[in-house]
């Protein structure tokens, strides 16, 4: 008998982990397991194939989660005028809108606009998730993508950041980062309050657009950065 | 007026009818000029195509003009209506912006009407080109030469700037064989490569890839089709008989060897289980006790102090063991017993007490003994009649030295070196008197006072011993025969005694060890009709000592011992 109460929760709990959709989880494992010194020789190319792994999965994440909300709603067809018009409260900061562009921009200034889109996604999806969360419409799914994607920007926002700590070590970009991010603080604030008014799938649309963004620029930048065949 | 009336009606309706078809003809407005779709294939260029609807004047180039919003700014006109071909408003790069909403409209030449209007962002519209550079590698052939797997292998298309990382592409290969209908997809991957398992020789295949960006929904157009054919190797399908007589020929060495085992269980259980011994009593062969060969079994148990049979006052008498006894050669001397039984029955009723193991005739029981009991004792009596006359008739021929007193070992005279278990009673004979007499008791040894040691013993030996005691070598042999549970009379006892040395003391006769007494040597004891039993052995055998009368003093009755008389004797 006491090996049946034992059982039930062992396979609940089992239950539980197979059903959490882990493909988007990363969590960060340490690399290097011998100390300072084996640390080094972790190769900023290495660093960069993590974050551009994870920033392709919390983009798809997005797609996902956006196309589900559209879904729910439903809303027209694309094409739409009312899709378009959306203005997002990331609007305001200045983006490379191309290839080009982006191939243009030097390497500190790419990593700054990252990081700066990264930032001032944090409170908003954390707000979205919350208000996800008290809404019973939607599903659990939903909740949980929502949550999953609020984890995420943190965890990019840090890697992102370690990556420009690694490249400032090796002096491929200046120190002239630093001074960005009280102003990008600020910045998020009041991101945030427009963030609010927005509704579901307009946020979402949003996101889904500016993580793509974050994706493209840190493949350039490491193109930039990684000298490899074809950059 | 009704008349009237009901025409009237009639135009109306044919009037309501003719509008309502004029009307429903003129329902449908005519299509007009929309955008089919806008694309971009690497997201940095991208293009928009229009179809003229329904208005066929609207078709040629310069009817329809485009018109682009960038960002919601100011309304410019296509930049290139030519590159990307007829209907067809191509944006370079330096147009291109992404991430950022556009807006097209379709206008009329003088742009005074707006027939459509798109929105949207270059990210959404990204439909890649297909991939190039399909090819095949064989990976293995399985074992029976039915089915291949194979490698395929692709390039993204070229002008998707995968290298850069502007664009990850996922890939869908899907393959068929040529005549089936149905195309069969494979998994959605990032890789420019993959394996197709289990596909069929002799048989060929169609292949095509398509690819898209990882997070959009909407996929390429299909690449071009590989198509994939192994010829049947026919070396291989000789192993298949081959292994297919190993295999059946294994399960019939299989069943043939369980037919075995089931048939022969009863010999391999006995062979690979065989039966335990069942315990023996050392010395003792079980072969003896079914061969009837009593007197060496006597002889054994004799030598077991143990073996002591109770000894009941009452019931001495009483116990038999009864033997089957091959009585073949005492049929020949039915003819004369018939003689001289005549109609002599059992007198009494210890006299005829025969071996039976019924246990019912006695002395003190008298008993109507039963038909078989009376003729075998019947028989018996005959025989022994039979073979005391011959006895009696050789013994009188046979010139020995002494006159055998016929009363002394006629108790022995049925002599047999084996051991009874059980005493037949002989303790009145004489010559003559031996009517109706058990003869049945075997001479286990002899004393060197002369003396006789009778134990029960078998019948069975009677003729065999008066047909030995004829032969002249008697008396050469008498070893031989007391041992061989010869029977001898008292003529032969006496010569036994006697003749091996003149004092007569020593018998040659060691044959069973339990003597119990001795009679002192001595010559030729007066014969009496009587020889009295000096000793019962343990084994119930009577030790008959020639010399000793009895003790009390007593007149022996005939024919038997009362059991006072047994009890004052015995020790």
């Amino acid at each position: 008998m006491g090996f049946d109460h034992f059982l039930f929760p062992v396979s609940v709990l089992f239950l539980v982990l197979v059903c959490l959709d882990l493909e988007y989880r990363v969590t960060s494992a340490p690399i290097c397991a011998h100390g300072d010194a084996g640390c080094h020789l972790l190769s900023v190319s290495d660093l960069f194939d993590r974050v551009i792994q994870h920033s392709n999965r919390m983009h798809s994440l997005s797609s996902d989660l956006y196309s589900e909300f559209e879904k729910e709603r439903f809303l027209p067809v694309r094409n739409q005028l009312g899709r378009a018009t959306c203005k997002c409260h990331t609007s305001r900061i200045l983006t490379p809108n191309g290839k080009e562009n982006a191939q243009r921009t030097d390497r500190e200034e790419l990593t700054q606009v990252i990081l700066r889109l990264l930032v001032s996604w944090m409170n908003p999806l954390l707000q979205f998730h919350q208000s996800v969360a008290h809404n019973e419409e939607l599903s659990n799914f939903s909740s949980n993508k929502a949550l999953e994607l609020s984890d995420m920007v943190h965890e990019l926002k840090n890697g992102v950041e370690k990556v420009a700590e690694k490249m400032q070590l090796l002096g491929i970009i200046s120190n002239s980062l630093n001074g960005v991010f009280p102003a990008e603080a600020s910045l998020s604030s009041s991101a945030s309050n427009e963030a609010s008014h927005m509704r579901d799938y307009e946020l979402l649309h949003c996101f889904r657009r500016d993580s793509d963004k974050v994706q493209n620029y840190l493949k350039i930048l490491k193109c930039k950065i990684v000298p490899e065949h074809g950059c | 007026m009704a008349t009237r009336l009901v025409f009237l009606s009639l135009v109306c309706g044919a009037v309501s009818v003719s509008v309502g078809e004029h009307l429903t003809t003129s329902e449908v407005p005519p299509k007009r000029p929309y955008f089919v779709d806008c694309r971009s294939p690497e997201q940095e260029t991208f293009s928009c195509w229009w179809s003229a609807g329904d208005y066929q004047n609207l078709t040629g180039p310069g009817a329809l003009s485009v018109f682009f919003q960038k960002n919601r700014d100011v309304w410019r006109e296509c930049p290139d209506y030519s590159t990307a071909g007829e209907n067809h408003c191509y944006f370079n790069s330096t147009y291109t912006s992404i991430w950022i909403p556009y807006c097209v409209q379709l206008r009329s030449q003088i742009q005074d009407i707006v027939y459509h209007q798109m929105c949207f962002t270059v990210d959404e519209i990204v439909v890649p080109d297909p991939p190039v550079g399909l090819n095949w590698t064989l990976l293995n052939i399985s074992q029976t030469g039915q089915h291949f797997d194979i490698l395929i292998q692709w390039e993204p298309p070229p002008s998707a700037d995968v290298k850069k990382g502007w664009i990850s592409l996922v890939y869908e290969p899907q393959y068929r064989a040529i005549n089936m209908s149905d195309w069969k997809p494979l998994e959605v991957e990032r890789a420019c490569y993959q394996s197709v398992y289990g596909l069929k020789t002799g048989m060929e295949y169609e292949i095509r890839v398509r690819c898209k960006q990882a997070a959009s929904e909407k996929f390429s157009e299909f690449s071009e089709h590989l198509y994939v054919y192994i010829p049947k190797v026919p070396t291989k399908e000789t192993l298949f008989p081959f292994t297919m007589i190993l295999i059946f020929g294994a399960v019939g060495v299989i069943i043939v060897l369980m037919l075995i085992i089931f048939s022969q269980q009863q010999r391999l259980m006995v062979y690979f289980l065989p039966p335990v011994p069942v315990p023996k009593i050392m010395g003792i062969d079980p072969e003896l006790l079914k061969k009837g060969k009593l007197d060496e079994l006597n002889s054994i148990l004799s030598g077991h102090h143990t073996f002591k049979p109770e000894l009941y006052n009452d019931d001495l008498w009483v116990e038999f063991i009864e033997l089957d006894i091959d009585d073949q050669d005492g049929r020949s001397h039915h003819s004369d017993t018939h003689k001289l039984l005549g109609s002599e029955n059992l007198n009494g009723n210890c006299l005829n007490i025969k071996d039976d193991d019924s246990g019912r005739a006695s002395c003190y029981e008298p008993e109507l003994p039963d038909s078989d009991m009376l003729d075998r004792s019947q028989a018996e009596a005959r025989e022994e009649k039979a073979s005391l006359l011959d006895s009696e008739g050789r013994a009188a021929h046979s010139s020995t030295t002494d006159p055998s007193p016929p009363g002394r070992s006629h108790p022995g005279a049925t002599a047999e070196g084996a051991s009874r278990s059980h005493p037949q009673i002989q303790s009145q004979l004489s010559s003559q008197s031996w009517v109706n007499l058990d003869f049945y008791a075997q001479v286990s040894n002899i004393t060197p006072a002369g003396g006789v040691l009778l134990s029960p013993g078998q019948q069975s030996k009677i003729e065999k011993t008066a047909e030995a005691h004829s032969s002249p070598k008697t008396q050469k042999c008498q070893l031989a025969m007391t041992t061989d549970s010869a029977y001898t009379s008292e003529m032969d006892a006496k010569n036994i005694s006697a003749t091996p040395s003149l004092n007569g003391n020593e018998p040659k006769v060691t044959v069973s060890p339990y003597t119990v007494s001795e009679a002192p040597a001595s010559s030729v004891p007066p014969v009496s009709d009587y020889t009295t039993v000096q000793a019962v052995d343990s084994q119930q055998s009577l030790l008959l000592n020639p010399s000793t009368l009895p003790t009390k003093g007593t007149p022996m009755p005939a024919g038997y011992l009362t059991p006072e008389q047994l009890n004052s004797i015995m020790p």
